[in-house]
């Protein structure tokens, strides 16, 4: 044999043949291992054996090897083997120690076979022997894998999902069934994986791909389970395809999205399993710091017990409904702020089990427009109290707990009727109907004595208004109740001040009449000389006497009169009467002073108008009062007139009488009108002067006339004469009230 | 024979001037200051007339002429009452009491003699129909 045929041998044998000098080192490299390892002669050549290709996990057991081959000279044994590109191989080695004369080791010599698909072949048969009826009883492709990567068993649904026969996978590296950009990465997940080989989900949390033989992606799930064998560890990869569900789940969170709350999807066991993008920006979370974690990071500390109690209430009978009903919920942002919320739930049936499903709304705005009502019904004097369709009670402010006496608590979706005295109770709910039919601001009970009833059983007068309050949840009434017992007890004192008062001028009139009497009368019985003649000087001065007696026997007339008035004392005795008869009787008055002033008074009463049905005396003194007025303030030759006819007014026609006092007097100053019926108010002190007069006369004659239902007006032209006019109804007897109306009849 | 009038007016001026008016007139009269003491006086004659105030200490005048008409001694006496309250209830109170008449004080000196007049007359005539039967 000659050198170059050994070279030949040397180069060309398929089996890898290396040499390991004592210390471990490389010395020789021949191509087929450059071929089998991937690394040429010179990069190996020098290197430490055991870092070269020995995988870290096998390094202990290589050793082992080792140290049996050294002792037995020479060994042959089956190991996995790293290329340079990472991957594994199954190696058939024979190694023999080459020693010197003196017997110490020269080097090692070994010959290295790859047995790799023969080994795939043993797994495949040993497996499938195994496995084989299981895997494919299972919905999920399985795809069997060796410590080298090398598919060792497939079943007929990884045919189906990755596309290629059984044959095509058997013995590839599993990278085949997977995209190209994860293949790299993909193997140090092995090794990791048979490093510490228990049964996981592959890629927790990350979204993984198949690829198919015609180069279509397809998003999977994968579960892992390290199978121990005679043959070594072998992993066990269940892989569904899951387009559909991520389609699904597509559809599903774009509802999520166009949902406008925040949406939390939770789990039974509390944890977040999917939530929208308003929730992230609700809360100030994102996403994934969200996903996973206990939903109960997003209630305020101090509900967090309860929650998770709730939860499992919510789970034990899984209905939609709103969340806490009637109780103000809060929820807490990532910088721990809170803020008041509305939530509904709905169970979420999925093939992970219930899942609850929240709707999430922030309700700060509502509050705060609540909170505004609150203080502005808080800032009402009045008690408010807020009423539904159904008269329950469903707001109150401070100023009902202390009017009524009660505590907001016990008020709150009680019956209105509640604060009504019990005799009242049966026709409230009647009236409050009524209420809801026509709602519109108005006063309760106009012209009614109300009642209040307080929790201690006592009650007491109130004044209510009422007003209806539209809201998106319906109509209610919003009711404000003033405590009337003050002003009831202030118009108690007034009346009997007035009651007071009125007796007090009537007295006082009898007592001032009293001794008038004999001042007038004697003063009469000497100017008539019954007791003896008098001269001229002393009739006169006689005389004087009596007019003043006279003129202060009107003034305490016509005060008692507008006491009366005031009082309310006075009263109406309308009577049958000739209208022209009660003229000429005032007439017969006020005739001597005209005549005295050279007046001229002239009547006209339409022909109309005989009998009419009034207060005769009442008529007469309004009449009188109008007429001597008119003639005290006309000069000297001027003329009075007075005109009566009778006026249909109104929608009924009711008739009225419309009397008109002309005179060419000294008239009224426009801005004088106003005073002319006030108490006690001549119009300036120079014709208090000159025209003696009470100043209570055309005061009183306004009340007369209101009283019976009448109105007086005055037009005046300052310097030519005033016209004063009143209108009077006439009182009906029933005969004519009922011709008047015959829709009544 | 002057006719008899009684006068009951607690007023003593009051009373005075009423008696005297009417004194000059040629009426016989006779005075009283309350209700106790015309009945004093009636005991003793009946008058042909009865000037009676309305309010009086004590017994007030309708209680009197209430009870005066129901004596038939005195049933067929006019009684004018006499008040200071010139409200249109009073006279009908004092009708309804059983007065004839009725006159607002201050008392007028030249209505007075002439009601009292003519009240005379008409229960003369009066006395003389029921005398003298159809």
């Amino acid at each position: 044999m000659d050198a170059d045929f050994e070279h030949e041998l040397w180069s060309q044998t398929p089996d890898a043949i290396l040499t390991i000098s004592p210390a471990g080192l490389v010395l020789h490299w021949n191509s087929a291992a450059e071929r089998l390892f991937g690394y040429a002669a010179a990069e190996a050549i020098g290197q430490r054996l055991t870092e070269l290709i020995v995988p870290p996990d096998g390094l202990v057991a290589e050793l082992r090897i080792q140290v049996d081959a050294a002792a037995q000279n020479q060994a042959a044994y089956e190991c996995v083997r790293r290329r340079k590109d990472g991957s594994l191989l199954h190696i058939n080695v024979s190694s023999k120690g080459i020693c010197q004369a003196d017997g110490t080791l020269r080097y090692v010599l070994s010959t290295n076979r790859d047995v790799t698909h023969l080994k795939v072949l043993r797994d495949a048969k040993m497996v499938e022997a195994k496995f084989r009826d299981l895997l494919e009883s299972t919905p999920d492709a399985i795809v069997m894998v060796n410590v080298t990567g090398r598919i060792v068993l497939v079943n007929t649904q990884a045919e189906r999902v990755f596309g290629y026969p059984r044959s095509a996978m058997l013995g590839a590296p599993v990278e085949m069934l997977l995209p190209v950009r994860f293949r790299g990465t993909h193997n140090a997940h092995r090794a990791n994986f048979f490093a510490q080989p228990r049964t996981r989900t592959m890629g927790a949390g990350l979204e993984l791909h198949g690829l198919r033989s015609n180069g279509e992606e397809f998003p999977v799930e994968i579960s892992l389970s390290p199978l121990l064998t005679d043959e070594g560890t072998m992993v066990m990869s269940a892989i569904r395809n899951i387009t559909d569900r991520k389609k699904a789940e597509q559809k599903f969170r774009g509802l999520l999205e166009s949902a406008p709350d925040a949406m939390v999807i939770v789990a039974q066991d509390g944890r977040i399993a999917l939530v929208n993008s308003q929730t992230e920006r609700l809360f100030g979370y994102r996403r994934e710091e969200l996903l996973g974690q206990s939903v109960e990071m997003l209630v305020p500390e101090r509900f967090r017990s309860r929650h998770s109690v709730h939860r499992d209430g919510f789970f034990s009978r899984p209905r939609p409904r709103s969340m806490g009903a009637e109780m103000e919920l809060y929820a807490c942002r990532k910088d721990a702020s809170e803020f008041p919320v509305e939530i509904s739930l709905s169970p979420l049936e999925t093939e992970d089990g219930t899942l609850v499903m929240s709707a999430i709304r922030d309700i700060t705005n509502r509050r705060k427009a609540e909170q505004k009502f609150k203080d502005l019904l808080e800032a009402a004097p009045d008690a408010m109290v807020i009423v539904n369709a159904g008269g329950d009670i469903v707001l109150i402010n401070t100023q009902t707990e202390r009017l009524f006496g009660y505590p907001r608590q016990e008020l709150l979706g009680r019956p209105l009727e509640t604060l009504v005295p019990e005799r009242y109770r049966a026709k409230h709910p009647h009236h409050r109907a009524s209420f809801f039919l026509q709602p519109r601001a108005r006063s309760m009970g106009a012209g009614l004595e109300l009642y209040g009833l307080r929790r201690d059983g006592t009650e007491f007068p109130v004044e209510i208004s009422l007003s209806p309050l539209e809201t998106e949840n319906g109509l209610f009434v919003s009711s404000a109740i003033r405590d009337a017992t003050e002003r009831k007890r202030y118009e108690q004192v007034l009346q009997d001040a007035n009651r007071l008062k009125s007796e007090f001028l009537a007295n006082m009139s009898h007592e001032l009449r009293t001794p008038l009497n004999g001042i007038i009368g004697f003063s009469e019985f000497l100017i008539d000389e019954k007791p003896g003649a008098i001269n001229a000087k002393q009739k006169e001065y006689l005389g004087d006497i009596l007019t003043s007696g006279k003129h202060l026997l009107q003034l305490i007339n016509d005060v008692l009169d507008l006491s009366k008035v005031e009082a309310g004392k006075m009263e109406l005795f309308p009577e049958e009467f000739t209208v022209a008869e009660a003229v000429a009787e005032v007439y017969s008055v006020v005739s001597s002073m005209a005549m005295k002033k050279r007046i001229v008074v002239r009547h006209n009463i339409a022909t109309a108008i005989d009998q009419v049905l009034l207060d005769r005396q009442k008529f007469i003194q309004v009449l009188y009062n109008l007429l001597s007025n008119a003639v005290k303030f006309t000069n000297d030759g001027g003329r009075v007139f007075v005109d009566i006819e009778l006026r249909d007014q109104g929608e009924h026609h009711e008739q009225q009488l419309r009397l008109l006092v002309r005179d060419t007097g000294i008239g009224i100053r426009t801005e004088d009108l106003g005073k002319l019926f006030v108490e006690f108010q001549q119009l300036d002190s120079s014709t208090a002067r000159r025209y003696q007069g009470t100043g209570l006369g055309l005061a009183l004659t306004k009340k007369i006339i209101e009283f019976q239902g009448g109105e007086i007006a005055v037009t005046s032209e300052f310097g030519s004469g005033s016209t004063f006019e009143v209108l009077l109804p006439l009182a009906t007897n029933s005969t004519t009230r009922i011709d008047a109306t015959p829709d009544h009849a | 024979m002057p006719e008899l009038i009684l006068i009951v007016d607690d007023n003593p001026t009051n009373l005075k001037l009423a008696s005297e008016v009417l004194e000059f007139e040629g009426f016989k009269v006779l005075r009283a200051v309350d209700a106790e003491g015309a009945q004093l006086l009636l005991a003793q004659s009946t008058p042909d007339l009865i000037l009676l105030d309305i309010a009086l200490p004590g017994m007030d005048g309708l209680t009197l002429t209430r009870k005066l008409k129901s004596n038939s001694q005195f049933r067929h006496v006019p009684i004018i009452a006499l008040t200071a309250f010139a409200m249109k209830g009073d006279d009908q109170r004092a009708f309804a009491a059983g007065c004839d008449g009725y006159i607002t004080k201050p008392i007028d000196t030249r209505e007075l003699p002439r009601r009292v007049r003519n009240l005379l007359q008409a229960a003369t005539h009066k006395e003389e129909t029921r005398l003298t039967p159809e």
